[in-house]
C-alpha cells in the first residue's frame, strides 16, 4: 500500500471530466429556485412577529375600562438587576388608574436593560409586560429613555396576536431612527 | 322529690317584696352572720364546698379568702348578673322572683370580705329584674339591712345596680370590671387576679347570682348540711334550666350530680312527641354537646369535665332527632362571632373565619376540605385566646363535629341537609 | 435575680423581666405586633405566644414575667405553629394591597409574615371592608381601617403619651375598627405618633402619601431645631428632596415620639420663598450680588458705619448651632471689640443673667429622665404642652405608672393638667411671687432649720394677704404646693423661659431651692426652653454679661434691649443680626422698627426675607438645619449632633461659614475650615464641653458637665428684693382698667415655633391663621364661641383673629401666639410696660348687620 496512496480509478476520472459534482451542486441550487423561500426579506418587505413569550420593549397596560393598571408600587424598580427603571408614585383621585395611586413617572433606560423580565414577574397588577417590539436601535442616547406616556401607548403588535409568523412590512426611516411597519393582514409561516 | 332551697319562695305571691321574704325567714342568716367572725364565715363557706355557679366552678370560700385582710384597703364585691349564655335563665328567676335572697347573700359576702360597696352588674335586657332589684335594695335600706351601721353593728354597705349594655363578654369577670369602670368591655390580663387588683384597682370578689343566693342557706343551716347535698366534690343544690325539645321545659332545682337522663325524662317530661334524643348541651352553648349514650352522666362539675364537656351555667338544651346539627352549630357560632369582643386575634379573626365557612357548609356551598379546615381553625383558636370565650366557642364546634361528623360531611358532599333533606 | 432556661440556654435576668425581653437577651427573636415597650401591655395579638414547660396553655411572652427556674420554649413546634396560625389569622382579613400601601417595605406585619408566617393560606372568603375611600383624619393623618390589625398601639400612644385621647375602637368583635369617633378632622396634636407606632399601613402620613418607597429613601439622624427638648429625628429624602421625617424607637430622649412641628415642619427647607443669594441694598431695593461683592460691601460698610465712635452690636438666634454662636461672639468680641451681643430679643438681658444663675446652668446638665425621677415635679413659667410637646409627652408617659405628684403653675390651661395632681392658674408674670410664696410657707413651717437661709429677709414682703392680689392664686393652693414639696424626698422644679418675658423676679427660685436643700431634699432644677439652642447660646457666651462657659461679668455690654435703645438714639453704627427676626420679636413692634431705621449699617443673615431682613442693607443667605453640620445643646444640657444632609440651596452657605468669612474679610487670621475645628476651640474655651467627643456624638448625645467656675448664686439674690415698697408696679399695669379688661400674653403655639414654621406649608395647613385663646367663661360672657372672629384691641394696635377657647385658662388673660406674620403680636406691646392690656370685641357686635360673609 505504501507509495500508492494517490490512487485514481476510472470512475473518479470520469466524474471529473464531466463536472458531475458541479452539476450536482448546481442542481441543488437550481432546485431551491422552485422551493419555498426561508430567508426573511427583513426589513424591507417582511418582518418576523415573535411569539408572546418574547421579551422586547416594555409596555404598560390598561384594563378593559381603559384605566392604568400600574399603581406605582415600585416593585419593578426594586426587582431590576440593572437598576434601569425609575418609578415615582403619586396620588390621583381622578380615576385614571385602578387605584388612587398611579405612577407619576415610570421610566426605563433601555441602554442598561437586559430584558430579563424580572420586572414583569414582580408586577402585582400585570401592568407591566415585555412586549414584542424589538427595533430599538437608534442614533441618540436620549431615545433609549422611555417614559410612561410612550410605554402606555399600544404597541403595534396587539397583545391578543399570537405571533410566530412573518408578516408583510415596510421600512420607514425618519430622524428618530428606523422603523419596520408590519401589515398584520398578510401573514405567512416561516416553516 | 327534692325540696327546693333557692327556689322555695318562687311561687309565693309577691315573692319579690321584702315582707314576703321576711315572713319566710329572710335576713335571719345575715343577722346571724353579723354576730360571727368574718374568718368563721369564710371557713363555713369553704367547708360547705360551694363552688361558683357561673361556670368555672371555683371554690367560693377560697376566692373570698384571697382578699387581703388589711382594713384600710377598700374592697368590692361584684355580683355577676350578666346572664348572657344562651339557654340560661336561672339568675333571672332569682333576681325577678326573689331579689332579697341575692341581697342577703351579697350582704353576708361583703361582711365576710370587708367590702363596704357592692355592685350588681345586671344584663341590660333584664329590665324587670333591674327594676325589682332596685326596689328591693330600696326596701332593704328602709328596713335597715343596707346603709350605715347595719343593725347596730359597725358594718356599712351600699349596693348599686349597674345595667349592662348588651355584651356577652361582660359576663367574663374582668371585662365586667372594665365595663363597670366605664370603659370598653374587654377582658384584662390575669394575673393580677381581681382578688388583688380588681374594680378601681382594688381587691374585688366577683360572684354569680346563684352562688350568692346559696350563701344565706349555708349560714342558716350550716356548712355540713350544704355539703351533704349531692356529690362530695361539688355539693349543693343547682338550678337547671331545661329548654329545647322537651315536654316540660323550665327551671328545676335539683341536687348536684342528678343524672342528665333523670333531668330530661323525669323532670322535664321527656322528648316532645316521643322522638329520639339526638344531642344535648349540658351547660350553656359553650359546653360541647353530649349524645344519648352519655345521658347517665351525673350533672356535676367533675363528671362532666371527665366527659370533655362542662356544667357551665347548667342550661340544658335538648335537641331531638329532627335537629340539623350543622344548623345548630352555625346558630351557636353566629352568636359567638357576634359577641366576640375583638380584643385578641384568634377569637376575632378565627371565629369570623369559622362562621364564614360554617355558613357555606350550612347553605350547601361547602367545599371539600371544609371540615378539616374547621377543625384546623378550632385548633388555631383553642387555648390561645385571651379569655375563655374563644375556647368555649371552638369547644362547642369541635364537640359537634366529633359527634356528628357524617352529618357535616353530608352537607358538604350533597349540598343539602341530612336530617331535613331540604336542599337550600 | 431569676435564672431561666430559654430553649435550653440558661440566662439570669432581673426579677420581673418579661419572657420576651429575656428571650431577646438570650438571642431568640419572638415576633410581636401589639407589644410596645413604652406603652401599657395589651397581650391581644397572641403572636408572641411561647411554651412554658409544665403549663398547658401557651403564654403571651409580652406580659408574662419570668420566674426562677422557669423553662421556656420559643421555638418548639407547638409555638411555631401557633405563631404561624396567629399570623395567618391576622392576614385573613388584612387586605393584601401592599403594592398601593405606603407601609409596604417597612411593614411589621409584612416582616413577621415573611419570617414566621405561613407560606399559604386556605382563606378564600370575602375580606372585611369598612370603607372604600381612606378617611382623612387631619391635615397630616389619613386612615385606612381595612388594614387595621387592632393592636391598639395608636389608641394607647394617643391616650397614654400624647394625652389627646382622640382615637378609640368602634364596634366589637370582627367588626372592631380603630378610629376616631368623628369621621372628620380631629381636634388633636397632629403629632403623627399614631402613624409612627402603627405596625401596618392603617394610619399614614398625608404629606408623605404615595411619595416613595422606604428603600428609596436616604436618611440622616439629626436633631430637631424647633424647641429646647432636642428630639432626635431622621430626615429622609429621595434624590435630594426631603419627603418625610420619622423618629426611631431607639434614638434620642424622644424615642418614637415627635410633635407636629418636628414631624411635619420640614417643608420650609424646600420653600420657594427662601432667598438663596446675598443681596445688597442699592437705591432702596435689595439686589442679588455675588458673595465677594457682598463681603466687600460689608467690610466697607462697617468701616463707614463705625466712624464717629458709633456702636456696633450683634444679635444671634438661639436656633443657631453652638459653633456658629461661639464664632459669632468671637467675631463680635474679638474682631469688632464689643460686648454688645445677645441671643434673641424677646427677653430682658438682666433677667436672663439671673435665670442662668438661679437655674445653676453652669453646674452642668441633667438628663430629663433623671429630672423626672422625682417625687414631686413642679412646672412653672412654661406652656410646656405647647412649647415643648415632647417634654410634655415624656412627663405624661413616665408619670403614668409612677407615684409622682405633678404640679403645674401657668396662666394658660395646659394639656398636661389632666396628668397633674394640682394645677395653679396665676396672673401672668407672677411666677416669682408664687415661688416666693412657696418658699415663705416652707420657711414659716421650718424656721428653726432654716435659720441660715440666704435671702430669707426678702420673704417678708409676701404674705397670706397680698398673695391673691399679686398672683390671683389663693394662699391655700400655695400651701398645698408647699405641702407636696415638704412631703417629697426629691423635687424637680422645671422653669420655662416665659419667666423671662415679664418682670417675674425669678430670683426667688433660688431661695426656694436653697430652703428645700437645707431641709435635706434632693432638688433638681430643670430649665425648659422654646429655642433649640438657647442654652448653647448662653454657654457659648452670646450675652453681654456672660463669657463662654458661664463666666459672668458686669460690663458695659448692651443686650438686645440696650442695643435697640441705643439704635433709637442713633448711636448704633452697625448691627449684625443672625437668624433672628427682631422686628417681629422685640416686645414693641413700632419702636424697634423706628430704631432699626436709625442704624447706619444693618446686616441680616437668615434663610427667609424676614421683616428685619427687609430693612437690612445687606442680607446673607444662611442654611437650614439639614444643610449644615454642628452641635446643639438642648435644655437638659445635652449636646447633640446636627448633621449635614443636603447641600445648601443656591448660593446659600452654612451660617458658620458666613460668620467666618465676614471675620476673615476684616481680620485675615479669623479663619476656620470646618465645624470640628471650631468645636475643638470651644472645648478649650468652655470647660463644660471638654469631655465631649464631637465625632463620637451618637443618638443620645452627651450631657455637659459642671465646670465649677462662674456662678454667683447667692450673690444674685443679695442684689435684689422680692417686692419692695417702691416696686415699679406701673410696669405690670396693676390697676384693672375697665376699658381694657384682658392681659395679653404670648408664646409659641403648639403647631408653630418662631416665624420659621409658618413657612412649612404642612404646618400652615394645620393652623393657617392667627388665633386668640381665651378662657371659656370670658368667652361665654361675650357670646364668643370657638371659631368666631373677634377683634383684639390694645391702645396701640388691633387685629382680627379667630377665637379659641381654653377651658382651664385663667380668666382675664388672652393668649395670641407670636408666630403669625399677619398678626404681629409684638405690635400690642409697649417697651418697658410689661404685658399689654387689651379688649376683645366679638365681631358680630361690631357690625350691626350681623356677621358678614367670611
Amino acid at each position: 500500500m505504501n507509495g500508492n496512496h494517490y490512487n485514481l480509478n476510472l470512475k473518479d476520472i470520469l466524474k471529473k471530466v464531466f463536472f458531475v459534482d458541479l452539476i450536482q451542486g448546481l442542481f441543488i441550487t437550481f432546485n431551491y429556485t422552485f422551493s419555498k423561500t426561508i430567508t426573511l426579506r427583513y426589513p424591507d418587505e417582511e418582518k418576523w412577529i415573535p411569539y408572546r413569550r418574547f421579551r422586547g420593549l416594555h409596555t404598560l397596560n390598561r384594563n378593559k375600562e381603559g384605566k392604568e393598571l400600574c399603581v406605582g408600587c415600585e416593585l419593578c424598580q426594586k426587582s431590576c438587576p440593572t437598576q434601569c427603571i425609575t418609578v415615582v408614585p403619586m396620588q390621583d383621585k381622578t380615576g385614571k388608574g385602578i387605584a388612587d395611586r398611579i405612577a407619576y413617572r415610570w421610566e426605563i433606560n433601555l441602554l442598561r436593560c437586559m430584558f430579563c423580565g424580572l420586572c414583569e414577574d414582580a408586577c402585582p397588577t400585570e401592568a407591566l409586560k415585555l412586549g414584542r417590539e424589538y427595533e430599538l436601535a437608534n442614533t441618540s442616547m436620549q431615545r433609549s429613555l422611555w417614559t410612561k406616556e410612550e410605554l402606555l401607548a399600544a404597541q403595534e403588535i396587539p397583545v391578543e396576536f399570537d405571533g410566530g409568523v412573518i408578516v408583510r412590512a415596510r421600512l420607514e426611516r425618519d430622524d428618530k431612527g428606523l422603523k419596520v411597519i408590519p401589515d398584520m393582514s398578510v401573514q405567512k409561516r416561516w416553516w | 322529690m327534692f325540696e327546693p332551697i333557692i327556689l322555695k319562695n318562687i311561687n309565693v305571691p309577691d315573692s319579690f317584696k321584702i315582707e314576703t321574704y321576711l315572713n319566710n325567714g329572710g335576713y335571719q342568716a345575715f343577722k346571724k352572720a353579723l354576730k360571727l367572725n368574718t374568718d368563721t364565715i369564710i371557713q363555713m363557706v369553704k367547708d360547705s364546698g360551694l363552688r361558683g355557679r357561673g361556670g368555672a366552678g371555683f371554690s367560693t370560700g377560697l376566692k373570698w379568702s384571697f382578699i387581703p385582710k388589711d382594713p384600710t384597703i377598700p374592697k368590692y364585691l361584684c355580683c355577676n348578673a350578666d346572664e348572657g349564655e344562651p339557654g340560661t335563665y336561672k339568675d333571672r328567676a332569682i333576681i325577678e322572683k326573689d331579689p332579697h335572697q341575692l341581697i342577703e347573700g351579697m350582704a353576708i359576702a361583703c361582711y365576710a370580705i370587708g367590702a363596704a360597696n357592692a355592685y350588681i352588674y345586671i344584663r341590660g335586657e333584664f329590665a324587670l329584674g333591674a327594676d325589682r332589684l332596685e326596689d328591693a335594695i330600696r326596701e332593704a335600706y328602709s328596713k335597715g339591712y343596707l346603709g350605715k351601721n347595719i343593725l347596730g353593728s359597725n358594718f356599712s354597705l351600699n349596693i348599686y345596680v349597674h345595667r349592662g349594655a348588651g355584651a356577652y363578654i361582660c359576663g367574663e369577670e374582668t371585662a365586667l370590671l372594665e365595663s363597670l369602670e366605664g370603659r370598653r368591655a374587654l377582658p384584662r390580663i390575669k394575673p393580677p387576679f381581681p382578688a388583688q387588683v380588681g374594680l378601681f384597682g382594688k381587691p374585688t370578689v366577683i360572684n354569680n347570682v346563684e352562688t350568692l343566693a346559696c350563701v344565706p342557706h349555708i349560714i342558716n343551716r350550716g356548712a355540713s348540711w350544704f355539703a351533704s347535698i349531692g356529690p362530695a366534690k361539688s355539693p349543693g343544690p343547682k338550678l337547671f334550666g331545661v329548654s329545647g325539645h322537651v315536654n316540660k321545659p323550665g327551671l328545676y332545682e335539683l341536687p348536684m350530680g342528678t343524672p342528665l337522663r333523670e333531668i330530661i325524662y323525669t323532670y322535664a317530661g321527656g322528648i316532645k312527641g316521643d322522638r329520639r334524643l339526638k344531642a344535648v348541651i349540658p351547660g350553656g352553648v359553650s359546653a360541647p354537646m353530649l349524645i344519648e349514650k352519655d345521658l347517665d352522666t351525673p350533672m356535676d362539675f367533675d363528671s362532666l369535665a371527665a366527659k370533655g364537656t362542662m356544667l357551665g351555667s347548667g342550661a340544658v338544651v335538648v335537641m331531638d332527632e329532627r335537629t340539623c346539627i350543622v344548623k345548630a352549630a352555625l346558630i351557636i357560632h353566629e352568636f359567638f362571632h357576634h359577641e366576640s369582643c375583638g380584643k385578641c386575634t384568634p377569637c376575632r379573626e378565627g371565629l369570623d373565619w369559622i362562621v364564614k365557612v360554617m355558613r357555606r357548609v350550612e347553605h350547601g356551598e361547602g367545599k371539600e376540605g371544609d371540615i378539616d379546615l374547621l377543625l384546623k381553625l378550632c385548633g388555631d383558636v383553642f387555648g390561645r385566646t385571651f379569655c375563655p370565650l374563644g375556647d368555649g366557642a371552638v369547644m362547642a364546634l369541635r364537640g359537634a363535629i366529633n359527634n356528628f361528623k357524617e352529618e357535616f360531611e353530608y352537607h358538604v358532599k350533597n349540598k343539602r341537609c341530612m336530617v331535613n333533606g331540604a336542599g337550600r | 435575680m431569676a435564672t431561666v432556661k430559654i430553649n435550653g440556654k440558661e440566662i439570669t435576668v432581673e426579677d420581673g423581666t418579661l419572657i420576651l425581653e429575656a428571650a431577646k437577651g438570650a438571642g431568640f427573636d419572638i415576633p410581636t405586633m401589639c407589644y410596645h415597650a413604652r406603652l401599657s401591655k395589651l397581650a391581644s395579638c397572641r403572636v408572641c405566644l411561647v411554651e412554658i414547660v409544665g403549663q398547658k396553655k401557651l403564654q403571651p411572652s409580652c406580659v408574662t414575667p419570668v420566674m426562677h427556674g422557669m423553662e421556656v420554649l420559643t421555638e418548639s413546634p407547638v409555638v411555631k405553629s401557633a405563631r404561624s396560625s396567629m399570623i395567618e389569622l391576622l392576614l385573613a382579613n388584612h387586605p393584601l394591597d401592599c403594592p398601593v400601601c405606603d407601609k409596604g417595605g417597612e411593614c411589621e406585619l409584612q416582616d413577621v409574615t415573611f419570617k414566621f408566617g405561613p407560606r399559604n393560606s386556605p382563606f378564600g372568603e370575602r375580606k372585611r371592608r369598612f370603607h372604600e375611600e381612606d378617611y382623612i383624619l387631619s391635615p397630616v393623618i389619613i386612615q385606612n381601617i381595612n388594614r387595621c390589625i387592632q393592636c391598639k398601639r395608636c389608641v394607647r400612644i394617643c391616650d397614654e403619651v400624647v394625652g389627646a385621647s382622640v382615637l378609640g375602637s368602634i364596634e366589637r368583635g370582627a367588626k372592631t375598627g380603630e378610629t376616631s369617633f368623628v369621621k372628620e378632622y380631629l381636634d388633636c396634636d397632629h403629632c403623627g405618633n399614631c402613624i409612627e407606632v402603627c405596625p401596618v399601613g392603617s394610619l399614614m402620613s398625608r404629606p408623605y402619601r404615595y411619595q416613595s418607597r422606604p428603600w428609596d429613601l436616604k436618611g440622616v439622624d439629626t436633631v430637631c431645631t424647633y424647641c429646647g427638648t432636642g428630639c432626635q429625628l431622621t430626615v429622609q429624602a429621595r434624590n435630594g428632596e426631603i419627603l418625610r421625617v420619622i423618629s426611631k424607637p431607639d434614638k434620642g430622649i424622644n424615642n418614637e415620639t415627635l410633635c407636629a412641628r418636628g414631624r411635619f415642619g420640614y417643608s420650609f427647607i424646600n420653600s420657594h420663598e427662601r432667598f438663596v443669594t446675598p443681596m445688597i441694598r442699592k437705591g432702596g431695593t435689595l439686589e442679588p450680588v455675588p458673595w465677594n461683592e457682598a463681603l466687600k460691601a460689608i467690610k466697607d460698610g462697617l468701616t463707614e458705619a463705625m466712624k464717629d465712635g458709633r456702636k456696633t452690636g450683634g444679635i444671634a438666634s438661639g436656633r443657631l448651632s453652638n459653633e456658629e454662636l461661639y464664632l459669632f461672639q468671637k467675631l463680635m468680641r474679638g474682631v469688632f471689640k464689643t460686648n454688645n451681643i445677645d441671643s434673641g430679643s424677646r427677653w430682658n438681658t438682666g433677667a436672663v443673667k439671673s435665670f442662668a444663675n438661679v437655674m445653676e446652668l453652669n453646674k452642668g446638665g441633667i438628663s430629663v429622665y433623671d429630672a423626672l425621677n422625682a417625687d414631686t415635679l413642679f412646672i412653672i413659667g412654661s406652656s410646656i404642652s405647647d412649647e415643648n410637646p415632647i417634654t410634655d409627652y415624656l412627663i405624661r408617659r413616665l408619670s403614668r405608672n409612677k407615684k409622682m405628684n405633678i404640679i403645674i403653675a401657668s396662666p394658660r390651661g395646659l394639656k398636661l393638667d389632666s396628668s397633674a395632681t394640682l394645677s395653679l392658674r396665676h396672673r401672668p408674670a407672677a411666677e416669682g411671687d408664687i415661688l416666693g410664696g412657696i418658699a415663705k410657707v416652707i420657711y414659716d413651717k421650718n424656721m428653726d432649720k432654716l435659720k441660715d437661709l440666704t435671702g430669707k429677709e426678702h420673704l417678708k414682703n409676701i404674705s397670706r394677704e397680698n398673695i391673691p392680689d399679686l398672683t390671683w392664686t389663693d394662699w391655700s393652693s400655695i400651701e398645698s404646693v408647699s405641702g407636696f414639696m415638704l412631703s417629697a424626698n426629691s423635687i424637680t422644679i422645671a422653669v420655662g423661659n416665659d419667666v423671662l418675658r415679664g418682670p417675674s423676679r425669678i430670683e426667688s427660685m433660688h431661695i426656694l431651692a436653697e430652703a428645700l436643700r437645707l431641709l435635706g431634699k434632693d432638688v433638681k432644677l430643670f430649665p425648659v426652653f422654646d429655642r433649640a439652642n438657647q442654652r448653647g447660646a448662653w454657654e457659648m457666651g452670646v450675652h453681654p454679661d456672660i463669657l463662654p462657659g458661664y463666666s459672668f461679668r458686669d460690663g458695659d455690654g448692651l443686650g438686645s434691649e440696650g442695643i435697640i435703645d441705643a439704635a433709637s438714639r442713633g448711636e448704633v453704627g452697625a448691627l449684625y443680626v443672625v437668624g433672628e427676626d427682631i422686628v417681629s420679636d422685640f416686645p414693641d413692634g413700632g419702636f424697634v422698627r423706628e430704631a432699626l431705621r436709625q442704624v447706619k449699617f444693618l446686616i441680616v443673615q437668615d434663610i427667609f426675607l424676614t421683616e428685619t431682613a427687609k430693612m437690612a442693607h445687606v442680607v446673607l443667605p444662611g442654611a437650614s438645619f439639614v444643610e449644615k453640620d454642628g452641635t446643639f445643646t438642648n435644655q437638659e444640657g445635652r449636646v447633640q449632633r446636627l448633621r449635614k444632609f443636603i447641600e445648601p440651596q443656591g448660593d446659600a452657605k452654612a451660617d458658620w461659614e458666613i460668620i467666618a468669612s465676614i471675620g476673615e474679610a476684616v481680620e485675615p487670621s479669623f479663619h476656620y475650615g470646618s465645624v470640628s475645628d471650631i468645636f475643638k476651640e470651644i472645648k478649650g474655651a468652655v470647660p463644660m464641653y471638654r469631655g465631649i467627643d464631637f465625632e463620637g456624638l451618637d443618638g443620645n448625645g452627651a450631657i455637659v458637665k459642671g465646670s465649677g467656675i462662674g456662678g454667683q448664686g447667692a450673690g444674685v439674690v443679695a442684689g435684689f428684693s422680692l417686692r419692695p415698697k417702691s416696686e415699679v408696679r406701673s410696669q405690670e399695669q396693676e390697676t384693672p382698667d375697665p376699658e381694657y379688661p384682658f392681659i395679653l400674653i404670648t408664646g409659641n403655639h403648639l403647631y408653630h415655633s418662631g416665624r420659621l414654621s409658618l413657612k412649612a406649608d404642612t404646618l400652615r395647613d394645620i393652623l393657617p391663621e392667627a388665633v386668640v385663646e381665651m378662657n371659656e367663661e370670658d368667652a361665654k360672657a361675650m357670646g364668643v364661641s370657638k371659631g368666631d372672629k373677634v377683634k383684639v384691641k390694645g391702645d396701640r394696635y388691633e387685629a382680627t383673629l379667630t377665637a379659641h377657647i381654653n377651658k382651664r385658662s385663667v380668666r382675664g388673660v388672652v393668649f395670641i401666639p407670636e408666630n403669625f406674620t399677619d398678626v404681629p403680636v409684638n405690635m400690642f406691646f409697649t417697651k418697658g410696660k410689661g404685658f399689654p392690656r387689651v379688649k376683645v370685641l366679638p365681631l358680630s357686635s361690631l357690625s350691626p348687620q350681623g356677621r358678614g360673609p367670611g
